[in-house]
């Protein structure tokens, strides 16, 4: 590479040289040098690109554009041949490069922002192509073709590129922070917690024990007894033989002390195995009950967490899985802490004594036995990892069994109208079939495979005996150099073996299966909540609810911004109702009033205070909620309705009722406030949750009040309660009501229209009406049209608004 | 509907070009627009069914065969159907490796070699044209066209993943 242009050298790249010439290590050096972030390092990790741009192709373009600096930039991964290239989209101040490798140097194609006409993005499969359109009649100022991988960082440049054209000026973000996020998101989104070592993990999850010491060592304490112990009944049987049977048989031991002391060997044993088995009930109990104690601590501190964590994360993360982790993966932690260390801990120690003793016994024979060991542990492990291919391939049938199942039985109806039973009946069938031919192919597999085994270490003690028999029998040169006693002793110690090969065998699975699950837990003890109070935060006692918007940005990712420099001021006790097309920002705009997520840009004041400073948690407190879906928890409809205030009085909660219209159905249902509403409220109607939401609300009395389209999907006279109940509801405090109905609106103080992120038009509905080719007069004048056919919505249903 | 039988009905009107601008442009019925192509059955049927598609997203026509049109407009859209159809060819399987939730890929197409992720319980599809499809985690597709055609250490990686 031989750059174009040489900017002055960095403070860190200074120190490096120095370093050298120190005669340091530079690797060392290198490595403080860049510290790399996450993103990078899944960057560098599980893909074939660079984690950023190289300072040579920074260099080139920065020499190119009188060294203005980079702003933010893409990778471009196909050339027109549509073949793998490493060329570079790069945004500045007022340019934009693109640098292409040409024999070992960068080509800088640069063109100023300003002779921008337009850009077209066509999508394809798995690539797209994105075209620079200077003035009409020239050629392209650019085409660039990427992989879907780079699609989110160059639709990065695009935005503003784009926003630029429509005459706004998106400011500067950081360029490798932007680069390496766009880049690693997807995978980041599969798998949070990337790159981090099994040992770490292993690590972290034994240190939960801690706190357990006394149980732990007990438990150890008892295990390390089972194994030393369970070594003595073969010693004795052999020390019997040789030294009491035979010499009475041999006549060598009178039949008096011969009878002592083989009692006395008789009692050991059974003092062995009770001193065993005691042990064992000791450490059965202590482990069970320790991983269920870790389990619980894992849980809770889980749960706890999942509390304070923000939105953003829910928004990333499924459902399902979150629960997962607290339910299953603690489960399968509780197996691993209780049974799993202990058993691979102390299989090694067994295994190793087993050794030990034999080679000790007998070397020759020791031998024998011992040598084959580790050769059936590796097939053991063998074994495994063969048979995880057959698992995988199962696992897939598998859920293409489970498949057809979720289709088609909530689709039932749809089965049945076209009459289709018998396609489907054969479909899962044939599937079926499929995925029992993939569990026999594995039954198969582990059936073969057992059976030989055994017959290896048979095989093995076949061996013993071939090379005893002589020795017993005195047959050979030296004469009887094995005694009965040791021989019994060894057959009984071989027999020993193969538990704890089967672990260690399958140590590598068991190992792997816990610290998948650790790994789980952790990422989610590893997230940090977005929104967090500053030390000493202010309490608003109470709440006035003067809300003002100052120059607001926001986005959710990425430098796309949701809301752009939205401005505005809202009296106490103001109502405004929140219109305008889908994805405008309405829903926005209410979740940073809630505090769900922290201005770009900007900021937000409440009552003159910057909502930064506010205590959240308190602050909160003073503001309602009612969704278009109204959340209601498993309980009864009494604990729904005080579920911010769990303390307040019977007839305060029959007040609410009654004000939001609720009472009368309320007291028709079998066991009055006391039913139970089920998961979700799913005894009750639509309109019925939706009432008894705005109970809720009433009861939690907030000075601030956002609405989300409360009347969706019920019919005209539950309307008409429901409106009524809001009415109730909304005096006296500062509400955001997002509308998508005139009719919610005939109360609202003011209008906010928002569109494309910025508030386009503010007023009365009679000012706004007035507004020539105004939007919202358009919205209303196209409703009334529709309205001749019933209600209709002024606005598309979205979920961010 | 309406739209579609429009564009049926103006098929042998319709010329296509690849202009300086770097764009194709469709002519038809008197009027230009600069559209891209987007296949109905990219994998079903890649050459048929068309559709012609402007800058909103709009339909300007739909071309049913390549053979109804001109040569040289023919000539402007196989240029564009390449690149629309374009995904990544699995010419070799060098490792498949398992990790919390991911599955990582090391493969070498016919683009040049690459390593990308799936998550655990994303299957590789059959598509009708032949072979299987593997989605990463981006929404790259990787086309393998024919297992059974691959070395014997890609076909062993694969086995799991295919019937």
């Amino acid at each position: 590479m031989y750059p174009v242009f040489r900017r002055p050298m960095r403070p860190a790249e200074a120190r490096f040289f120095v370093a050298l010439n120190a005669g340091w290590k530079p690797a060392k050096i290198e490595k403080t040098m860049k510290k790399k972030t996450m993103d990078q390092r899944i960057i560098a990790k599980y893909t074939d690109q660079p984690d950023r741009m190289p300072a040579e192709v920074r260099d080139a373009i920065e020499g190119a554009w009188g060294g203005r600096p980079v702003q933010l930039y893409a990778l471009t991964d196909l050339d027109a041949g549509m073949r793998f290239t490493e060329a570079w989209l790069a945004l500045g101040e007022s340019d934009v490069a693109l640098a292409r490798e040409d024999r070992g140097r960068w080509d800088v194609h640069s063109v100023p922002r300003q002779r921008l006409s337009a850009i077209s993005e066509s999508p394809g499969l798995s690539g797209s192509t994105l075209t620079l359109l200077g003035a009409p009649d020239e050629p392209a100022l650019a085409v660039l073709r990427y992989t879907h991988r780079q699609r989110r960082a160059v639709e990065n440049v695009r935005f503003v590129l784009e926003q630029e054209l429509e005459g706004r000026i998106v400011p500067p973000a950081n360029g490798d922070k932007e680069y390496a996020r766009s880049v690693a998101a997807p995978i980041r989104e599969a798998q949070a917690l990337v790159a981090r070592n099994q040992a770490a993990v292993l690590l972290r999850l034994i240190g939960y024990l801690g706190r357990y010491r006394k149980q732990v060592a007990m438990g150890f304490a008892a295990a390390t007894l089972i194994t030393v112990l369970s070594l003595v009944p073969p010693y004795l049987a052999g020390y019997l033989i040789d030294s009491v049977v035979k010499p009475v048989q041999d006549g060598t031991l009178p039949m008096s002390r011969g009878v002592f002391v083989a009692w006395i060997a008789v009692s050991a044993m059974a003092l062995v195995y009770l001193i065993r088995q005691a042990s064992a009930l000791v450490r059965l109990r202590h482990m069970a009950i320790l991983g269920e104690w870790v389990a619980r601590d894992l849980r809770t501190e889980l749960y706890e967490h999942l509390q304070r964590l923000s939105l953003g994360f829910y928004s990333r993360k499924k459902t399902g899985s979150l629960i997962t982790r607290v339910s299953s993966d603690t489960d399968r932690l509780w197996d691993f802490l209780a049974f799993g260390i202990v058993d691979v801990s102390l299989s090694a120690v067994m295994l190793l004594g087993l050794g030990s003793v034999l080679l000790s016994l007998d070397l020759k024979l020791g031998l024998v036995m011992v040598l084959p060991v580790p050769l059936f542990i590796w097939a053991i492990f063998n074994h495994g990892e063969h048979l995880n291919r057959f698992f995988i391939r199962a696992w897939r049938k598998w859920s293409r069994v489970t498949d057809v199942l979720s289709d088609t039985i909530p689709g039932m109806r749809v089965v049945k109208a076209f009459n289709q039973e018998e396609r489907e009946s054969g479909r899962f069938n044939e599937r079926n079939v499929d995925v029992t031919d993939e569990y026999n192919r594995i039954h198969h597999s582990w059936t073969t495979f057992w059976p030989a085994l055994m017959l290896a270490v048979h095989g093995t003690t076949v061996g013993v005996w071939a090379f005893a028999v002589p020795r017993l029998l005195g047959t050979g040169p030296e004469g009887v150099t094995l005694t009965a006693g040791t021989f019994v002793s060894f057959l009984l110690y071989t027999t020993m073996f193969i538990g704890p090969m089967e672990i260690i065998g399958q140590m590598a699975r068991t190992v792997q299966r816990a610290t998948t699950s650790a790994h789980r837990v952790f990422e989610i003890l590893d997230t940090e909540p977005e929104i967090v109070d500053v030390q000493e935060p202010v309490k608003l006692t109470p709440v006035e609810g003067r809300i003002r918007f100052e120059e607001v940005s926001f986005g959710y990712d990425g430098v796309k911004q949701v809301l752009r420099g939205v401005s505005f001021d809202v009296e106490p006790g103001e109502m405004i109702g929140l219109v305008g097309p889908s994805g405008g920002g309405k829903t926005t705009v209410t979740n940073l009033i809630a505090r769900f997520y922290d201005v770009t840009s900007g900021r937000i004041l409440v009552d003159g205070v910057d909502l930064r400073e506010l205590d959240t948690g308190h602050y909160r407190r003073q503001i309602g909620m009612v969704l278009q879906e109204p959340y209601l928890f498993y309980g009864s409809v009494l604990e729904n309705i005080r579920y911010g205030h769990p303390e307040a009085g019977l007839e305060r909660v029959l007040e609410a009722a009654k004000a939001a219209n609720a009472h009368d159905f309320i007291v028709k249902l079998p066991q009055g406030y006391d039913t139970i509403v089920g998961e979700r409220g799913q005894n009750l109607s639509g309109g019925e949750r939706q009432r008894v939401s705005i109970a809720r609300a009433i009861l939690h009395d907030p000075r601030v009040l956002i609405l989300d389209e409360a009347t969706s999907a019920v019919d005209t006279d539950t309307e008409r309660k429901i409106q009524e109940a809001m009415d109730r509801l909304v005096a006296g405090r500062t509400v955001f009501a997002i509308a998508h109905r005139l009719s919610t609106l005939h109360k609202a103080s003011r209008l906010f229209v928002m569109k494309d992120g910025r508030l386009v038009e503010a007023g009365t509905h009679g000012e706004l009406l007035a507004r020539p080719g105004g939007i919202y007069a358009r919205l209303h004048s196209l409703q009334m049209e529709l309205q001749v056919g019933g209600e209709s919505s002024i606005n598309g249903k979205t979920e961010r608004g | 509907m309406v739209r579609l039988s429009r564009g049926f009905e103006e098929r042998n009107g319709l010329l296509l070009e690849r202009r300086g601008d770097g764009q194709l442009w469709a002519r038809t019925n008197g009027a230009e627009h600069a559209v891209r192509v987007h296949r109905c059955f990219p994998w079903s049927e890649p050459d048929q069914f068309l559709s012609l598609r402007d800058a909103e997203n709009q339909e300007i026509a739909m071309v049913t065969h390549l053979g109804e049109l001109t040569k040289e407009s023919r000539a402007a859209l196989s240029e564009a159907l390449v690149e629309a159809g374009f995904v990544l060819k699995v010419l070799r399987i060098s490792e498949v490796d398992e990790e919390v939730e991911i599955r990582t890929w090391k493969v070498e197409t016919e683009q040049g070699p690459r390593s990308f992720q799936t998550k655990l319980d994303d299957w590789p599809w059959e598509v009708p044209g032949g072979g299987i499809v593997i989605r990463d985690v981006s929404g790259d597709l990787y086309h393998v066209a024919s297992p059974e055609d691959l070395d014997e250490k890609s076909r062993k990686w694969l086995w799991a993943f295919v019937d």
